[in-house]
């Protein structure tokens, strides 16, 4: 497996980039590449030239986290300022604006179904779920307090929720928090399972194998990957090699290779089977904030693409193969 | 058969006497010889059979009795041959005192031979055969120039006297100069060509000493030719065969050696040599016994030296270095010119350096040096010397030039490598590379601690991969290599046993279990080790932490990788883990100060402040103080205890201040070197105000810290920009926290940015604040006061921009956007609070929402007063256009009609068009110029003069000291250093206020209220009046006034402590490089509890 650079757009924001992922292909459309930033926008980019397609505005302090329906028609945002916008990809109309004071919006995940969309709620140590039709609130998923005679004081900040993930059957959901923590969630149940431990620093992004349900990855400030058995509750494996915190990681649609962006300035390919860094790609000049495999589908479109954005203000697209 | 007639008296008869049947009495020979008054050359030939019959009494008694005053009497006139008896006495004690060893006996022998001599002197002084026996008895005595005015005496009345030939050419052979003994002894042997063997052997050894090996041999042999019992003939071709250094030579050497032995077991000479033979084939008893015997026989310094020399080898090969020693002196003293026989010294040297006697090992080599300056082993063992003696450059010397002689010598080259390790790793690295592959060349193996040498020194340098196949060399195969290449997978655990992961062991077992066998030699625990340290390095921090649980399994005492191990769990904020694994570092040295220190860092991590400070204690105690780390990681302690507590106590705060101060300069006493001490030094002197300094300070220590991978000192450029930050340098304190940030942090540290938001704040750069903070809050989301900084930055942006005199209806806008983001930030923060998410008074909170809304009620007049503004512009703009279009038909209108009429006039009218269009300017003018009479409409709706005014005065009360820094530094900049300090305790408490701080300058507002105060007080002052300027919506002035001048002064969140010193990275790095040499442990967890 490898990575070769196909193309990056410098100064694709104004300022850092911090969020990006991929909006599936629809019938009239090829897949998009949706990024947020600093400068207050998301940007939706077309083709392997990176084309911009649009500027999406109306958000305020800045982008931290995007994500896209599987139906490839709806996209969310969301910004610092603790609010997240719901819109129309093909239009820019806005569908919805969710806030649910006073937790703030982290990561955002939409379910594989597309029926639910989870928001990493942050200080209120929690995940709020949204339903995609009525963008009601469906539910909110509280981490268990740890038991102890003081709730208060520092606690509260360390559940802080950071980053999300659906297993991809749907039935699991887990978040990461600000001191490490993995939690593990039943969604039918609307239910805490278990804590996944190893970490103790934060972790920012979380990513379910999609070819294995229980695999799961996760991305630290302690320069580590892990992966857990969400299931058994076991690490399975542990992954040192970036120099700085991992801030993002993704899985490649054949579930073989995972990729890395790192505070370190890289972006690191990983075989699964051989668990090692396999290519490191040193293209980016700042931390790079957000990593994303291109789902598979669309019109003919059958090779593998990864983007990488940074705060170096500019996007890579990589040929995955 | 010889024998002699003595004549009968008076007769013809004569006693025939058979010499080989000499009475044993010499009495009756001498009663014949006095009955018959036989001539005294009788006597002589007589006395002669019996010293050659060896019979030496009798010899004695009859020439005693020849001699004696009657023989004088009688035999008065008989001059030679009394003189001849006499010399024959003579040279007989000669010869006495020349063999004795007693010195008194030699001396009273001596005498002896000097009076018989002088009585044939008295005889006939120019008998030339006395002169020749007082040559030769001066000869004896070793007075050689004496001896050789005898001869010349005798030599200039006979040139041809053959004794006096050879007893010249002995002087001469003594003298050193060979030729002429040469010259001397062919002259004696033309004289007299059928001369005893001796005399070729004489030139033999002159041939010899003339390097003339060839011919001296010939003369050699034709000396055993002649006399094949000749001993020393045979152990001097012996030598010349021993010294043909072929193995053939030397066996033959040697059997002459051992025949002359038989021949004559007393030659001195002999017995050395077989001595040294005897001392390579290791037979020490037979060594010391010869020896012995060499000793007793011979009385000649250099054959005594020689024997002491190979007494000592003896010894000092058996390693009794004691008695080496004793007689590498004895040999030492026998010696008068160390030129002749050097090596005693050589060997005195060895065995004083091995006995700790540097000073004289260093003496003794340098005299070896004198005579053999480019000897590779002297110059090798002297560099020794000069490194333990601490000369390192002299050390240095040595070793280059001993690797410049021999080039081909590995050790030399490894050695020297040793050397230049702590002075020149670029030199040191290339020395040991030499002698790598010199030894490679030679086929040899290389040794594990020149591989690990190599590794640590790439490893220092930053040349990784070098670095790493160096170790991989040094280990060889074994079962770290599936770890390292990582072909052995990962061992699935439980998620929560993870917890402990590092101290996990249990991979090993069953690897055993397993059938595989878990080996690791004790030479190879130091590369493994290093190897592990690389792997961190290079961020492979599972890799690292197997290998060390590795050497833990089998050398569970090896505490560096129980810290390592910690080191690498503290890294990823694993605490207990860390701790635990200190503890067992603890379990195995409970003294050890490396471990202790970490102790302290990690209960200092958990916020345990009085059992930090014991466990450094107890670290400092540990080496008697004498710990720079232990006694740093103090002063530390010392100092953040001091800008800890958020209600500073000044007086706790001065003695914290003070004792961290002494223990730096403790440290800095020990290690005038030690960065992390002057850094800390430097903190302490900012802390104080003196800023020049402590910028002097910082700057050396970076430029210091700057080159070595080991050495990483982000807190001294955070020190520098927070020196440039307080002196007011804010473009340059940014770009410092910027390559800070950068450099050591990969843009990770939200503290940083803070600091440069703090800066941005202080320069009025209110979108890079804003977006530093955004920055920030991203990187720490749930570092709430990161927002609150926030919010505060918006409101000051928005308050700053609609005091602005002029301003369009866009900044109106965004300024109004951005103070609706600020009450949002505020509204959340105020929402969270009663869930207690971060510490902050919800009151305060409020205070600043009722603000910012009050704030954005108070905009939107002036948003209607741009647009309007905007739009009268737009209109007047299109009244004048339009005025100029119709002034400009009329115009060619005119033209047009006066055209073909009044040129001239034409001049005129543009004239007039010009004019009217300076009057449209001046219109213009004064359009503009209504629109601070808006402004200033609009403030005084807003403004509240009275409160404005109180709240002047309270705070002029309450804040003086922070008032008068504001001026002060900023008006007064060039006020000398006394100066400097009070203005610094000052910025101390207004770096805790910040937030508020109005930067002055830029308000010159209203001119009464300015010039009402006094200049000094003016600058300070005028910040609060800005604020009340647009704080002052109306009723709520009271209560908010005291809300702020509250979050004046408990704010948290702009406080920023002038400097902040990470300990973890302290271990000196003097400690570091001195152990890295001999000890193969360069890289051990000693120097980076980080």
């Amino acid at each position: 497996m490898k990575l070769a650079g196909l193309k990056s757009v410098e100064n694709a924001h104004d300022e850092s980039v911090w969020a990006t992922t991929w909006v599936p292909a629809t019938e009239t459309r090829p897949a998009l590449l949706m990024t947020g930033s600093l400068d207050e926008t998301v940007k939706l980019w077309g083709s392997d030239e990176l084309v911009l397609e649009r500027t999406n505005t109306g958000h305020s302090l800045g982008v931290s986290s995007v994500a896209a329906h599987p139906s490839g028609l709806i996209g969310a945002s969301a910004s610092l300022d603790s609010f997240v916008r719901v819109f129309d990809v093909d239009t820019n109309a806005t569908i919805a604006t969710l806030e649910s004071p006073p937790s703030e919006v982290w990561q955002l995940r939409f379910n594989p179904e597309g029926s639910t969309l989870a928001v990493a709620g942050g200080g209120s140590a929690s995940i709020t779920l949204w339903d995609t039709a009525t963008w009601g609130l469906v539910a909110t998923l509280p981490i268990p307090r740890p038991e102890g005679p003081k709730p208060s004081d520092k606690s509260g900040s360390k559940k802080f929720v950071l980053s999300v993930a659906w297993s991809p059957d749907g039935r699991r959901l887990a978040c990461g928090s600000m001191d490490g923590t993995i939690s593990v969630f039943d969604v039918a149940r609307a239910k805490f399972l278990h804590h996944l431990e190893g970490h103790f620093m934060p972790v920012r992004s979380l990513v379910y194998s999609p070819v294995e349900p229980r695999l799961l990855f996760s991305a630290s400030d302690d320069a580590h990957v892990h992966m857990y058995d969400s299931e058994k509750k076991s690490l399975v494996g542990a992954m040192s090699g970036h120099a700085s915190w991992v801030l993002s990681l993704d899985v490649s649609p054949d579930g073989q290779a995972l990729a890395t962006g790192s505070s370190d300035r890289t972006v690191r390919l990983w075989d699964l089977n051989m668990r090692a860094a396999v290519q490191t790609m040193s293209n980016h000049t700042d931390q790079v904030w957000g990593v994303a495999f291109r789902p598979p589908g669309g019109t003919g479109v059958r090779s593998g693409r990864l983007a990488s954005v940074s705060d170096d203000k500019s996007i890579s697209l990589y040929d995955y193969s | 058969m010889a024998c002699v007639y003595i004549p009968v008296q008076n007769s013809e008869e004569e006693v025939r006497v058979a010499l080989d049947m000499l009475p044993r009495d010499a009495a009756d020979i001498l009663d014949i010889l006095k009955a018959e008054q036989a001539p005294l050359d009788l006597w002589l030939i007589i006395a002669r059979e019996y010293f050659k019959q060896g019979k030496v009494e009798q010899f004695r008694q009859i020439l005693e009795e020849g001699s004696g005053p009657e023989i004088d009497e009688y035999y008065s006139d008989v001059r030679y041959e009394r003189i001849a008896i006499l010399n024959a006495l003579g040279a007989y004690y000669s010869y006495l005192g020349k063999i004795e060893t007693k010195q008194r006996e030699k001396e009273e022998h001596f005498i002896l031979a000097t009076q018989y001599y002088n009585k044939a002197s008295r005889i006939d002084m120019h008998e030339p055969s006395t002169w020749v026996g007082k040559g030769q008895l001066l000869l004896a005595k070793g007075d050689v120039e004496q001896a050789f005015a005898a001869f010349k005496i005798v030599l200039d009345g006979d040139r041809d006297n053959v004794p006096a030939l050879l007893g010249q050419a002995c002087v001469e052979f003594n003298r050193g100069r060979y030729s002429e003994s040469l010259e001397l002894y062919k002259r004696a042997l033309i004289v007299h060509p059928r001369c005893p063997a001796a005399v070729r052997l004489g030139i033999g050894l002159c041939r010899y000493k003339l390097g003339q090996f060839d011919k001296a041999r010939q003369a050699f042999a034709r000396v055993l030719q002649l006399d094949p019992e000749n001993a020393e003939a045979l152990v001097a071709l012996a030598i010349t065969d021993l010294h043909t250094n072929e193995a053939a030579g030397i066996r033959k050497g040697m059997e002459k050696m051992q025949r002359a032995f038989e021949i004559y077991p007393y030659c001195a000479m002999a017995l050395n040599y077989l001595a040294n033979h005897f001392f390579f084939t290791g037979q020490h008893f037979l060594v010391e016994q010869l020896t012995e015997t060499a000793l007793a026989v011979t009385n000649h310094g250099p054959t005594k030296a020689h024997s002491y020399y190979n007494l000592a080898r003896s010894y000092h090969s058996k390693g009794d270095y004691e008695k080496a020693g004793l007689y590498y002196m004895a040999s030492v003293k026998e010696i008068n010119k160390p030129y002749e026989f050097i090596f005693p010294y050589y060997g005195l040297g060895q065995v004083q350096l091995k006995l700790g006697d540097l000073r004289s090992a260093q003496s003794n080599f340098d005299k070896v040096l004198e005579i053999y300056p480019d000897n590779c082993e002297t110059l090798k063992a002297l560099g020794h010397i000069y490194v333990q003696l601490g000369q390192t450059e002299k050390a240095q010397e040595f070793m280059r030039k001993a690797t410049k002689i021999d080039p081909r010598d590995s050790q030399a080259f490894f050695e020297l490598g040793e050397l230049l390790i702590s002075s020149d790793t670029g030199a040191a690295l290339d020395a040991f590379k030499t002698a790598r592959s010199l030894l490679k060349k030679g086929g040899q193996e290389v040794p594990i601690e020149l591989l690990n040498n190599i590794g640590v020194l790439h490893f220092e340098r930053g040349e990784f991969e070098l670095a790493e196949q160096s170790f991989k060399e040094a280990l060889g195969d074994g079962v770290w290599l599936p770890f390292i290449e990582g072909s052995e997978k990962f061992q699935e655990i439980d998620a929560s046993a993870s917890v402990l992961q590092y101290k996990d062991r249990q991979l090993f077992h069953r690897l055993e279990d397993s059938g595989r066998h878990v080996e690791l030699p004790w030479n190879k625990v130091t590369p493994l080790f290093n190897l592990a340290r690389l792997q961190e390095q290079l961020h492979n921090a599972e890799t690292a932490s197997i290998l060390y649980r590795l050497i833990l399994y089998k050398y569970p005492d090896y505490v560096d990788a129980y810290l390592r191990l910690a080191a690498i769990a503290k890294a990823r904020n694993n605490v207990q883990l860390s701790i635990e694994l200190v503890h067992d570092a603890l379990k195995v040295n409970d003294k050890c100060p490396n471990a202790l220190s970490m102790l302290g860092e990690l209960e200092l991590k958990n916020d345990d402040w009085v059992k930090a400070k014991e466990t450094f204690r107890a670290a400092s105690d540990a080496t008697d103080g004498k710990d720079s780390y232990a006694t740093l990681s103090l002063g530390n302690w010392n100092y953040f205890a001091a800008i800890r507590n958020e209600k500073r106590n000044p007086k706790l705060e001065a003695t914290h201040l003070e004792k961290a101060k002494e223990l730096y300069t403790r440290v800095l006493l020990q290690h005038p070197a030690n960065l992390y001490a002057a850094d800390g030094a430097g903190v302490v002197l900012a802390e104080k105000g003196h800023f020049d300094v402590s910028k002097d300070i910082f700057t050396q220590v970076q430029e210091a810290a700057s080159g070595n991978i080991f050495v990483q000192m982000p807190d001294v450029w955070i020190n520098l920009a927070h020196v440039y930050f307080a002196q007011g340098n804010f473009s340059l304190a940014v770009k410092m926290y910027q390559n800070c940030l950068r450099k050591f942090y990969y843009n990770t540290d939200s503290q940083i940015l803070l600091y440069l938001a703090r800066t941005y704040y202080e320069a009025e750069q209110w979108q890079d604040c804003k977006k530093t903070l955004l920055r920030a809050i991203h990187l720490a989301p749930s570092n709430y006061t990161l927002r609150f900084d926030a919010g505060v930055t918006l409101q000051k942006f928005s308050a700053s921009t609609l005091q602005k005199t002029k301003k369009t209806a866009d900044e109106v806008r965004s300024t109004i956007a951005e103070l609706e983001n600020a009450v949002r930030l505020f509204s959340q923060l105020s929402a969270a609070s009663n869930l207690h998410f971060h510490g902050f008074d919800e009151k305060k909170i409020d205070t600043h929402i009722d603000y910012c809304k009050n704030v954005l009620a108070a905009a939107k007049p002036h948003l209607e007063a741009a647009i309007r503004e905007e739009q009268q512009i737009r209109q007047r703009q299109e009244v004048a256009r339009q005025h100029a279009l119709a002034e400009e038909a009329s115009r060619k209108a005119e033209e047009q009609r006066k055209f073909q009429l009044e040129r001239r006039k034409q001049e005129d009218e543009l004239k007039r068009v010009r004019q009217q269009e300076e009057h449209f300017q001046r219109i213009k003018e004064q359009w503009k110029s209504s629109t601070p009479g808006s402004k200033r409409r609009e403030r005084s709706e807003i403004d509240d003069e009275e409160g404005g005014n109180s709240e002047k005065k309270k705070r002029k009360g309450g804040k003086k000291r922070k008032k008068d820094k504001s001026s002060k530094s900023r008006y007064e900049t060039e006020e000398a250093e006394a100066d400097m300090m009070d203005d610094q305790e000052d910025v101390e408490d207004e770096d805790a206020n910040l937030n508020y701080r109005e930067p002055t300058g830029q308000n010159d507002q209203d001119d009464a209220e300015e010039n009402a105060h006094d200049p000094l007080a003016a600058a300070g002052l005028e910040d609060s009046d800005a604020e009340d300027d647009m704080a002052a919506p109306s009723s709520t002035t009271g209560r908010r006034r005291r809300a702020w001048s509250e979050s004046d002064d408990d704010e948290p969140l702009e406080r920023q402590p002038l400097s902040r010193e990470n300990s973890p990275e302290l271990r000196d790095s003097d400690e570091e490089v001195k152990d890295e040499g001999r000890r193969p442990n360069g890289l051990d967890a000693a120097e980076d509890e980080d």
